[in-house]
């Protein structure tokens, strides 16, 4: 389940927002927000995607480079959501 | 020192490796030995003011020590550096206003009590000091702190508040005055809106060597932009009024919007500060010249702005609106974070200012920048946009694409910057009128160098943006190390006196001229005429003019001389109000019963008198020194004391000067000063007199007042001169004119005063400033020899002075007591070596 979350949004943000980069390239402390992978659309886009995957709600100030910067932050936010 | 201290850290390090805040000996001295280079290059270009020079020492001397403290001591000594960074710029009562006033500001937020409550609560207090800031209730003490007081809390305050409404993680102390208080901010009231939570997070959470040099990096290339802006405000900018062909056109309009290299490079050198007690903050612009849709523009230009707006506001707003549908809930939020934009830009502007600044191009603007952003997120929600993890290879294809697209926001957004910054619709309507000049190849130098610049820029780099440095391969670092160095050392050197004049004698000059901070010829100019106007093209936060004024105290002279003067409904427009008296710091200001800043004089000319009548504006009036320390009343003290030519003969000066009398006001000056029998006329001249006596003629012409006097009634006519023109057509139209207008003026002062049998004299006497822009002084002075004058040219009364001893104020540039006295003496010595022209004795009757 742990590697799931990952491999889930990293699948999302792959073909969402990076078509034909080489997945090995993005790891799971590549810094989407601050690194300028994800803009404020697509962090949105990013929001909606694991509310729905996930059954999560999300909180307005949670969506920042705190909780959302990197694949492995996302996930560890949707675990504590789910937890 | 201890292993924690000088920990082994240098080379590419793995994350596990790494000491918090260790760094090792040699990389220690390292940035010790480039932050000594970039002393000398701060005080050798004079970055900013001489406050900031020592601020910045303060700050690398603090480095030295900070950088070798246990970490458990590291924030609190930041925190008393910064408290002493402020005492060091303002001064220690001023200090302890700030400090206890943002104290109060904090305790609240930490009060026991509902959020609410505490929200509630910081509301009151603002209002208080609204109501303070607004001068509605009188506080003088607190005058000097608003700027830096708003700056540190305008903004962090929300930030503050909102995370500790929202945020778990523990609050220390220590951390909280040193984000409210951070070093750099005492010197700087234009401050990047810091983010709390990346404040604290990422403080030392990467090599400390490599965060230091980072920060170093950044504060050189904040010199870098500072240095270029400097370029173009001196040398770039052009008026509206000398947009005359498209050359000039694209000029203006680039010009105009490169202006913002000071904030970038102001930002640059506050982070890249910050950076070196361990504050590893994100940037704060990506090349924002580069940006290749207007979304992009708005993500990469002053992304602190961005980021706030986003977290405070955005968010919020499309999790609020989310019921609406997504895309609706984006654009509304869109739309209205550009108008809060717009209204906190004024809110900014209140604090720093004083004043509400409601400017209709400012809600324009805006309104156009969020309309074409919305339009571009719509794009870009529908078809996506390509990013790129900065690791796969770029086509040429791509690589055209992009130049393009770049090179067509960058216009746009010039476009839109010029408009932003217009006086008025008028004169930036007028602007366009240039398409239809002359067509030639230097049209095409502008976009060729921008085209150039672009497609240089847009080649992919590698990499993703605010990683950490210790992630940089070795080689990598190892250039970037070595293009910093080479850098701060040719920077050095080519300010060099001795090294930049080899390179031939213009470049040299311009080269100096990039040497030191001072007001450009265009915002000189400005600065003479805003005395008396409320100029709105001063509100802009990006101008140099702008900081000057935001310097100046609110019941400056202007608003306590209220009163000084009224309206006389002809040519001259104004007079001095007769028998005003005002208590001014710097004095009495008394007005006799004939409208002269001067003592009681009969109209007939006593007998054995020499009678001088004196004509000028506000610096001859004597604006901001007390009565009899004009140098008016010096030189007529001491002529009368070491009487000069004949024992028995006494003398006058009379003073006719008037506050922002223009040339062709003062010929109505002469007209009132002839009635007094005059036996010299002394016109004295501060500058700049051919473009001011073109604005009065385009100003009457407007105001539709009647011109007396024929010769200038003709140049109008013949220049086809229109009330309904806008100002930079009406200027553009008289340009041809300038020298005929200031000709015929002179020429009618000469004449007249000849035939009232006095000896008409012309003095120059520049402003009191540096860098003055004496452009026109050897032209005034020619064509006044033409019309007969006999001169004097003071130009070099001040050469040798330290300006700041003997000016008024940073934002006024009048002679102070010690000024008038330098100015009496002078002007004593060259009336005794002319005494047989001017000086001539008593018995010479001039005829009425």
């Amino acid at each position: 389940m742990t590697d799931d979350i990952e491999g889930v949004v990293k699948d999302f943000v792959l073909k969402e927002f990076l078509p034909g980069e080489d997945p090995h390239e993005l790891t799971d402390s590549t810094p989407l927000i601050t690194g300028g992978v994800l803009d404020s659309i697509a962090t949105l886009k990013v929001v909606m995607f694991i509310e729905e995957r996930f059954g999560i709600t999300l909180q307005a100030h949670e969506v920042d480079s705190e909780h959302l910067d990197t694949i492995a932050q996302i996930a560890q936010l949707v675990r504590a959501k789910k937890s | 020192m201890t292993a924690a201290v000088f920990g082994k850290t240098n080379g590419t390090i793995p994350r596990k490796e790494l000491v918090q805040g260790g760094i090792g000996i040699k990389s220690y001295v390292l940035i010790l030995v480039q932050l000594g280079l970039l002393t000398l290059l701060l005080r050798q270009f004079q970055i900013e003011s001489a406050a900031f020079i020592r601020l910045a020492l303060l700050a690398f001397c603090g480095f030295a020590v900070h950088a070798l403290l246990p970490m458990r001591y590291r924030l609190p000594f930041f925190v008393a550096l910064s408290l002493a960074g402020i005492v060091l710029v303002l001064d220690i009562v001023n200090s302890v206003w700030i400090v206890g006033i943002g104290l109060v500001l904090i305790g609240i937020c930490h009060l026991p009590v509902s959020f609410r409550i505490r929200g509630l609560l910081l509301l009151i207090v603002g209002s208080l000091l609204v109501a303070l800031r607004a001068k509605w209730v009188e506080a003088p003490a607190l005058d000097a702190i608003w700027p830096i007081l708003g700056s540190m809390f305008m903004f962090r305050l929300i930030v503050y508040f909102y995370d500790l409404r929202h945020d778990k993680a523990p609050v220390s102390p220590v951390r909280t005055l040193a984000y409210f208080f951070m070093l750099p901010n005492a010197c700087f009231p234009l401050f990047p809106v810091v983010d709390y939570k990346a404040f604290r997070r990422n403080y030392y959470d990467d090599d400390a060597y490599r965060t230091y040099q980072v920060g170093v990096d950044w504060m050189l290339r904040g010199v870098v932009h500072l240095i270029l802006y400097r370029y173009i405000y001196y040398h770039m900018t052009l008026a509206p009024s000398e947009v005359t062909g498209p050359a000039q056109l694209l000029q203006y309009l680039v010009a105009n919007f490169l202006l913002y290299l000071r904030v970038s490079g102001l930002f640059h050198l506050i982070v890249g500060m910050l950076y070196l007690f361990g504050f590893r903050l994100p940037e704060t612009h990506n090349r924002y010249l580069l940006a290749s849709s207007f979304t992009d523009f708005w993500r990469r230009i002053n992304i602190y702005w961005k980021e706030f707006m986003q977290r405070i506001f955005y968010y919020p707003m499309v999790f609020r609106f989310r019921k609406l549908g997504t895309t609706k809930a984006m654009v509304l939020a869109t739309m209205l974070v550009f108008a809060l934009t717009w209204f906190l830009h004024a809110y900014q502007w209140f604090w720093l200012r004083g004043t509400v600044l409601l400017v209709w191009q400012d809600v324009l603007f805006w309104v156009v920048l969020g309309l074409v952003v919305v339009a571009n997120s719509l794009y870009e929600i529908k078809y996506g946009r390509e990013r790129s993890l900065g690791k796969s290879g770029q086509t040429w294809r791509n690589l055209g694409m992009v130049t393009l697209k770049t090179f067509a926001t960058f216009w746009f957004i010039c476009v839109l910057w010029s408009f932003w910054t217009a006086d008025s619709l008028s004169n930036w309507l007028s602007l366009w009128s240039a398409l239809g000049g002359q067509y030639t190849v230097d049209a095409l130098i502008c976009p060729a160098i921008i085209l150039a610049v672009i497609l240089a820029g847009s080649v992919e780099g590698k990499g993703l943006r605010n990683t950490r440095a210790s992630t940089q391969d070795e080689g990598s670092w190892r250039r970037t190390r070595l293009v910093t160095v080479v850098s701060l050392l040719a920077l050095i050197a080519v300010s060099v006196e001795s090294v930049h004049q080899q390179f031939g004698a213009k470049l040299a000059t311009t080269i100096h001229s990039l040497r030191s901070g001072h007001l450009s010829r265009l915002d000189t100019a400005k600065l003479e005429r805003g005395y008396y106007e409320n100029l709105l093209s001063v509100d802009r936060f990006n101008s140099q003019l702008w900081e000057v004024y935001t310097k100046k105290p609110a019941n400056w002279l202007d608003v306590q001389n209220a009163g000084l003067k009224r309206f006389t409904g002809d040519f001259a427009q104004t007079e001095l109000v007769p028998s005003f008296v005002s208590q001014t710091p710097y004095g009495t200001l008394s007005v006799n019963r004939w409208g002269m800043r001067d003592q009681d004089h009969e109209l007939i000319p006593p007998a054995n008198t020499y009678r001088i009548a004196l004509l000028g504006a506000s610096s001859v009036m004597g604006w901001g020194v007390g009565d009899g320390e004009t140098f008016e009343a010096l030189v007529e003290s001491r002529l009368n004391r070491e009487r000069a030519t004949a024992a028995d003969t006494s003398y006058e000066m009379l003073n006719f000067a008037v506050p922002g009398y223009q040339p062709p006001q003062q010929l109505a000056a002469l007209d009132k000063a002839l009635t007094f029998s005059p036996n010299a006329v002394i016109y004295v001249a501060t500058g700049r007199e051919l473009s001011r006596a073109m604005s009065y003629l385009v100003e009457v012409v407007h105001k539709k007042i009647e011109i007396p006097y024929e010769p200038l009634r003709d140049i109008v006519r013949k220049a086809g001169l229109d009330p309904s023109m806008d100002e930079a057509t009406s200027l553009r139209r008289l340009e041809p004119f300038s020298i005929e207008i200031l000709s015929s003026t002179y020429r009618r002062i000469v004449e007249q005063a000849q035939a009232h049998g006095a000896v008409a004299v012309f003095v120059f006497l520049p402003q009191v400033r540096e860098g003055t822009w004496q452009e026109e002084t050897p032209e005034t002075l020619r064509i006044a020899e033409s019309a007969g004058f006999a001169t004097i040219d003071m130009s070099d009364v001040y050469k040798g002075q330290d300006i700041a001893t003997i000016r008024l104020a940073e934002w006024d540039d009048h002679p102070n007591r010690r000024g008038h006295e330098l100015i009496a003496s002078r002007l004593y010595d060259e009336l005794q070596k002319k005494r047989e022209t001017i000086l001539k004795p008593a018995s010479h009757a001039p005829k009425n």
